[in-house]
């Protein structure tokens, strides 16, 4: 990203230059110009440049935006203030000897277009009218101007095509970002993430889904150590990352040291977190009335059969609120402190953070202590060094939720009739330990430990003006602790208990070779070259301790407490074999060659290589090139008449991108060894089928864009439409079990997404007190053209609510359709294939009747400021696409004993009593065949509902303390605010939150089962004040 | 443009540095296709492969959903699977039954694939002889329990052209239809025949030549030929190998019951009775089974207290409405699975005699031995005089007893079905479409089609 190819950086470089001859300069009873730049929000300017061309002298501000500049006596002498990405400002003075000037304030705007912005792009960085591929990016301010659960939550509503759903108020919770839709069934759906040049490890499945929550990869990295981030959206901007692109490339990248003077920043944010909605259960008489009437409807006489050996007065004794018994209102805080400085000759930034972030769901915390150095130095005009490394620890105690209870067990199986205590004072455990959360989360430990540490080194040499030679290398560490201990009695044993370690690391390492050329071929024409070779291997593996009998184990049945609490548990049990779990590789060659004509033709051509060890013998290699193309129109002389036009540009690209978030080695017909097999003997078996053609899932994308600036920038924007046709989609199909075996990875499916995204940003008000509004909002269309011919049922994929059909979008609600219920007896009444009403269920009347893709999605944001203050709000909103809500089919069906019975939420009382009642859910039963199946909580399109919502994301006001009142405290800047988040929602959805990433067993759910609700935790509402101080 | 160069030279350098090693990364702790199957171990270590699967298949998972079809449990406690095929309407969602329809088919696999590479093992010829008897015996095992669980048994229609289930007998991974239920016992039969000729008369815990002859007897009284089906037991039996346990259990710990001819083995450390354990265990604290007996068995069966075998039942919770019938066969931590035992091929004789009204001394001598342990005394014996049709009756009465959650009782119900000797199983007709399990979705194909739904209602 050093690249120096772009006219940004080299400009900073001779301010720097200009300020330090400028030094030097100064003497004592010389003529001085003086003043205060200010940026934007009325705070000062640190590090802006001072220059008097005329006399070749200038200056920097200081960390008050406070400039002295001595000069030789002049009339009319022109004084530029620059500042990288804010448009430069002139004054014209006249000096006297002996006489200071000074300016007064001078308030620098930010270059509005942007257009000489640096923009990361892959391998390199260009500047913003260069680039003719998609791609937004997002500053620092953006990302980190809310608490959340991890810092690309953040993106939600600012970044036009971009999806992101937060996965829910469990602490450390991961979100789901899809980029221009869904392209993959099985494989990750996920954009690539790379920071500072590695493609980090991003697996949510390390940890699997154990107490319903996926391991987040992204939570341990730390949202203020984060400079900025680009989105890569189409395929002139992800080919560079060919086979891995498909899904769009989030570039991150860490802070660098700025300004010549030692800065500290210190920040702080504390805060509260409840959920965004209380979940509503019945209490125990009300919940033993239902259970009666459906007994009595059933025809049955006499007492209800209690769960748990209750009689029916021991049930009306008890009254225990579970909701209550598993929420409060969690605490946050956050610590940052950061030092930078830079020189001509280096930069450094280094920075610790401590976070604490106590979700609503008592005993469930993240913890992340952090720290990050960076830093460049420059050995001489043509060497340079950077260096980059950051060590986080981030702790997660953990609960259960969901469907592994706690939170979950209180929406579903934790029976307001069953008591907390025995009258002893130990916990009552008759209904099962998982219906008591309160016993699972006092007497059961689960920590999650992660180290993660993400460092590179660069060395660039440039032999000259033109050419930069780059050889970087990146190594991502990630080691994964997890911890569990139960006691005995949750299993009926006699043991004091079991303890679990599970550690894990993962070794990811890269390394690449640029070489990028500027060539000039004469004043109109414009060449850049850039060709690169990149390696990375990654390794995942596991550690376990021998038992002595010739396996191995990762659980002691008979412990105190973890194996961090439990010394004779740990001292016993070296953890001393290592079982590999996965390991892969990529080779990759590319190269880029950028046109200019005139600045303003502008021609691209990209093309990547990709070889993998994912990838089966006959498909090693993989070829990603993209060709785009773009014209400033606003250049040519047939628009500057147009005067309210001051910036247009098309572009145009076509291109082939990759996607390989696939496991390693699924290719390979494997055997595996059991050495204690049966009888005690080993066993040998086969694991897979080989299939040599294995490959990844191959994108054509065609993207149209404009971009435009009107009224001098008050108005900017963008356009675009794409289409993204994306054939040899793998599927990990359920093959027929008499083959004998029961998956298998192919590359058999086609999907289509297309749609057209906007972004207007507008400066209504600029004068004192100052107005910002950015719009964005973008549609996606998705369909499966083709499964390869397998049944809609044929992806195998965890919990896997929704199903591939053809014709239909990926993630298609493939439902019996449920009519009414009939007024005379309460039956629910269905639709079979034909549509005439059945009182019988079976799976063979499923049609599609929704999906779970939205049909736009988007956000909306404005921005006041006047004087030290502002003020913001953004609201996000989706449209169309449908929640399933899979736990209330239990909530409101059927209360059967032997099946399980579940508490009910408010919504049960629309039932059907008596004949003639109209009513939307079906009358009480004990019987599942009542319910026009022996199956029990069946599938319909009555738990479907609209997921459409606006929601209130971010409210923020803020104020940034004057100058002269810090300074008084040795201070350079305070700024202190209050922010909220998720304070309204407006939705049809009748659940708990319509923003719903459900836990997941793997990818295909991932992909396939966003806005599947089952006992998921609602998301967050937070309060938080924040300080930031600067000195 | 001489400083262009030298990047050339670094990249050329790059590409071409041995870019294939670097991409082909074997995974550790797996095998790779081309290293497995290599020596005579391997070969050893492959078949044990599949006693596994056998093992994973008998723990309980086949015996469980067989009975739950039967009339001898109640409907299941908390398991809406088992409820389906308590039920009689299962769905081919039901990941129970799919879980356990795969299982045969694993072996099958293997077997096959053992077959077919056997002679290129490197073990002795007695061994590839005796190796390749044993995976026989295994896929024709394995047909045979997918056959009787997953399509209309034999008799459902005169000359067993009904949709049986798929015959497996190559490792090539093709997808085809189903075989009928006469081409499926021809393999069957086939495959245990070669067996029965290839295997030897002891070979430790593993399939023997009375193994085979065991599972012949019982494939031929399931097609009702009770010549065939008693000339196998008397092979077995005149092998003197086996003996009838002095209890009523069989099940054991730790050691193989004497009366085993073939057993599924489970150790401390792998628990291979589980499913059976975990779902009919009834003396832990807190006990709420999931398979309990039906009232009917237990008025059958559980009154007479003279007989040791009612003890096997207790009547809990009486005349509440959490009444139950606890079954106590099973209440151990682990246990060896006799999947092929005397008591069942001496009752299988004492039935086929009886119906053929030949040598009934030797049929009322299978059933009062079974009697005089049941009773511990002979208070309960036949007498020598009796006519076949009170030996077929007696034969009849013990074997529902004795094999109680083996998964015998609903095969016994259909064979009599197509006999024409019974109408219906649990009130329902005896060959209604939700008396066979369901396939799993994922075998529909084209050329697949799966069992009618609807059920038996």
């Amino acid at each position: 990203m050093m690249n120096r190819y772009s006219g940004g950086i080299p400009s900073l470089w001779k301010a720097w230059g200009l300020a330090a001859t400028m030094g030097i300069a100064y003497t004592a009873s010389a003529q001085v110009i003086k003043g205060k730049v200010l940026d934007e929000t009325n705070l000062g300017l640190p590090g802006a440049s001072v220059v008097v061309a005329a006399q070749g002298t200038g200056g920097t501000t200081d960390n008050g935006g406070n400039f002295a500049v001595t000069v030789r006596p002049a009339d009319n002498l022109v004084v530029e203030i620059r500042y990288l990405g804010y448009t430069t400002q002139k004054r014209t003075v006249s000096v006297a000897k002996g006489q200071t000037v000074d300016l007064g304030t001078i308030k620098l705007a930010p270059e509005q277009n942007n257009l000489d912005e640096v923009v990361v792009v892959g391998y390199g960085v260009q500047r913003r009218r260069e680039v003719t591929g998609s791609i937004v990016k997002l500053d620092a301010k953006k990302l980190d101007d809310m608490p959340t659960p991890s810092f690309e939550s953040a993106i939600q509503g600012k970044a036009a095509g971009v999806q992101v759903i937060t996965g829910s108020g469990v602490a450390g919770s991961g979100s789901l970002i899809r980029v221009r839709g869904v392209a993959s069934v099985s494989s990750g759906g996920d954009p690539l993430y790379v920071v500072d040049g590695i493609p980090i490890t991003q697996d949510y499945f390390i940890t699997g889904n154990g107490g319903a929550f996926n391991n987040n990869p992204l939570a341990s990295l730390n949202p203020n150590d984060i400079e900025n981030i680009e989105i890569l959206k189409d395929a002139a901007s992800t080919s560079i990352y060919g086979s891995r692109g498909a899904n769009g490339v989030i570039l991150i990248t860490t802070k660098r040291g700025k300004g010549d003077k030692l800065t500290w920043n210190f920040s702080t944010r504390l805060g509260t977190a409840d959920p965004t909605r209380r979940p509503e259960m019945l209490n125990s008489s009300e919940w033993l009335q239902l259970y009666k009437e459906a007994w009595t409807n059933d025809g049955k006489v006499g007492v209800p059969e209690l769960p748990a050996n209750l009689t029916w007065e021991e049930a009306q004794a008890t009254n225990t609120d579970w909701v209550d018994q598993t929420i409060t209102t969690g605490f946050k805080q956050r610590y940052d402190l950061s030092v930078q400085k830079a020189t001509k000759k280096y930069n450094v930034y280094g920075g610790v953070s401590y976070d604490l972030n106590d979700s609503y769901l008592r005993g469930n915390s993240y913890e992340r202590l952090s720290g990050r150095v960076n830093g460049d130095y420059k050995f001489s005009d043509k060497l340079s060094l950077g260096l980059g490394t950051s060590l986080a620890r981030g702790r997660n105690n953990r609960v259960d939720n969901a469907w592994s209870g706690g939170l979950g067990a209180a929406m579903s199986t934790a029976l307001p009739i069953y008591p907390i205590y025995n009258p002893d004072g130990t916990f009552w455990l008759d209904a099962g330990a998982n219906n008591n959360p309160v016993a699972v989360r006092e007497l059961k430990t689960w920590r999650v430990q992660e180290l993660r540490s993400i460092s590179n080194a660069s060395l660039t040499y440039n032999p000259n003006k033109l050419l930069t030679l780059k050889a970087s290398g990146a190594y991502d560490y990630m080691n994964l602790v997890e911890d569990v201990f139960e006691p005995g009695s949750f299993s009926n044993q006699a043991t004091s208990g079991t303890a679990t370690r599970t550690p894990r690391h993962v070794r990811n390492w890269n390394a690449n070779a640029t070489a990028a050329y500027l060539h000039r071929l004469d004043s109109s024409n414009v060449f850049t070259y850039l060709v690169g070779t990149e390696l990375q291997s990654y390794y995942r593996f596991r550690e376990a301790f021998s038992t002595g009998n010739g396996t191995t184990s990762n659980s002691i049945q008979d412990a105190t407490g973890t194996f961090y609490q439990d010394d004779a548990v740990r001292n016993d049990n070296p953890f001393d074999t290592i079982i590999p779990e996965e390991r892969y590789t990529f080779a990759s060659w590319f190269g880029r060659v950028n046109y200019a004509y005139q600045d303003k033709y502008l021609a691209q051509l990209v093309l990547r290589a990709d070889g993998s060890s994912k990838f089966g013998p006959n498909k090693r290699i993989g070829f990603f090139p993209s060709l785009s193309a773009g014209w400033i129109m606003s250049e040519e002389d047939f628009l500057r008449p147009v005067q309210w036009l001051n910036y247009l540009k098309l572009k145009a690209s076509i291109g082939y991108t990759g996607n390989a978030a696939f496991p390693g080695d699924q290719w390979r017909g494997t055997w595996g060894r059991g050495t204690v097999g049966y009888n005690g003997a080993p066993i040998l078996y086969p694991i897979n089928y080989e299939n040599p053609n294995l490959q990844w899932e191959n994108s054509r994308v065609i993207d149209f864009g404009v971009e435009f600036g009107m009224f001098r920038d008050r108005v900017t924007g963008e356009i675009a439409y794409y289409d993204r046709f994306s054939d040899q989609i793998l599927l990990s199909i359920s093959v027929p079990r008499s083959t004998g075996f029961s998956n298998y990875w192919d590359n058999v499916a086609e999907i289509v997404n297309r749609g057209f995204e906007f972004s207007i940003k507008t400066r209504n008000l600029v004068g004192d007190l100052g107005w910002t509004t950015e719009f964005n909002i973008a549609s996606n269309y998705n369909e499966l053209l083709s499964i390869g011919g397998y049944s809609a049922d044929a992806v195998g994929g965890g919990t896997n609510d929704t199903r591939v059909v053809v014709g239909e979008p990926v993630g298609t609600n493939y439902l019996v359709r449920f009519s009414h219920v009939d007024p005379e007896n309460g039956r629910p009444v269905y639709l079979d294939l034909n549509g005439n009403p059945t009182y019988e269920w079976t799976p063979d009347n499923r049609v599609p009747v929704g999906d779970v893709l939205p049909d736009a999605v988007g956000g909306i944001n404005n921005t006041f400021t006047y004087g030290g203050f502002d003020f913001s709000f953004l609201f996000a909103f989706v449209i169309g696409g449908d929640i399933y809500d899979s736990s209330s089919k239990r909530q409101l069906g059927v209360m059967s004993l032997g099946d399980g019975l579940w508490n009910s939420t408010p919504h049960i009382y629309d039932r059907w009593q008596q004949p003639g009642d109209q009513s939307k859910y079906p009358k009480l039963t004990t019987l599942n065949s009542e319910l026009g199946s022996t199956t029990p909580w069946i599938n319909t399109n009555l738990w479907l509902h609209d997921g459409s919502y606006l929601r209130l994301r971010n409210v923020q006001l803020g104020y940034n303390l004057p100058t002269e009142t810090v300074n008084r405290w040795k201070l350079d800047r305070m700024r202190v605010y209050v922010v909220a988040t998720n304070l309204l929602t407006f939705t049809k959805f009748p659940g708990l939150d319509p923003e719903i990433a459900r836990d997941f067993e793997n990818a295909t759910d991932r992909n396939m089962s966003p806005n599947i609700t089952y006992l998921t935790a609602p998301q967050e509402r937070t309060f938080s004040l924040g300080i930031d101080i600067s000195f | 443009m001489k400083s262009l160069r030298f990047p050339f030279v670094v990249f050329a350098g790059l590409a071409l540095s041995s870019c294939e090693n670097f991409l082909d990364v074997p995974p550790q702790g797996v095998l790779l296709e081309q290293d497995a199957l290599q020596t005579p171990e391997d070969h050893e270590e492959l078949l044990n492969s599949c006693y596994d699967v056998a093992a994973n298949t008998y723990n309980g998972r086949l015996q469980n959903l067989f009975e739950l079809l039967s009339d001898n449990l109640a409907a299941p406690n908390n398991n809406s699977d088992y409820n389906e095929v308590y039920n009689r309407n299962m769905l081919f969602f039901n990941s129970t039954i799919g879980g356990t329809y795969g299982e045969p088919y694993i072996i099958i696999y293997r077997s096959n694939t053992l077959i077919e590479r056997i002679s290129g093992s490197g073990l002795t010829p007695e061994r590839q002889t005796s190796m390749s008897g044993e995976a026989h015996f295994l896929r024709g095992m394995a047909h045979f329990e997918l056959v009787r669980g997953w399509a209309q048994p034999f008799g459902f229609t005169s000359d067993n052209s009904h949709a049986g289930i798929q015959i497996k007998t190559t490792s090539e991974p093709v997808l085809g239809g189903r075989n009928s239920v006469a081409e499926v016992y021809n393999q069957v039969l086939a495959d245990l025949l070669r067996a029965e000729s290839e295997l030897p008369d002891n070979n430790g815990v593993y399939a023997t030549k009375s193994a085979a002859q065991a599972l012949l007897a019982k494939v031929y009284f399931q097609m009702n030929d009770y010549a065939k089906a008693a000339e196998y037991v008397d092979k077995v039996i005149a092998t003197g190998l086996y003996a009838l346990e002095d209890s009523t259990d069989r099940f054991l710990q730790n050691v193989v019951s004497s009366e085993a001819i073939f057993s599924t083995i489970s150790r401390f450390e792998d628990q291979r009775s589980g499913t059976l354990g975990g779902n009919y265990r009834s003396d832990l604290s807190n006990a709420n089974p999931t398979l309990r007996a039906s009232l009917d068995f237990y008025n059958t069966y559980g009154l007479d207290t003279t007989d040791l075998r009612s003890r096997w039942l207790e009547l809990r919770n009486a005349g509440q409405p959490n009444q139950y019938v606890a079954v106590t066969k099973f209440n151990k931590d682990y246990f060896n699975i006799p999947v092929l035992h005397l008591t069942d091929i001496k009752l299988i004789r004492a039935e086929s005699l009886g119906r053929l009204n030949q040598n009934l001394a030797t049929a009322i001598q299978d059933i009062n031995d079974i009697r005089e342990r049941a009773y511990g005394n002979n208070s309960r014996n036949l007498n020598g005089g009796v006519g076949a049709a009170t030996v077929v009756e007696a034969a009849r009465y013990e074997r529902r007893i004795e094999m109680l959650g083996e998964g015998d009782r609903v095969q016994d119900l259909k064979r009599l079905g197509a006999l024409g000797e019974i109408t219906e199983i649990r009130n329902a007709p005896w060959n209604c479409p939700g008396m066979v399990l369901q396939f799993p979705i994922v075998e529909q194909t084209d050329l697949f089609e799966l069992n009618e739904t609807g059920g038996c209602n």
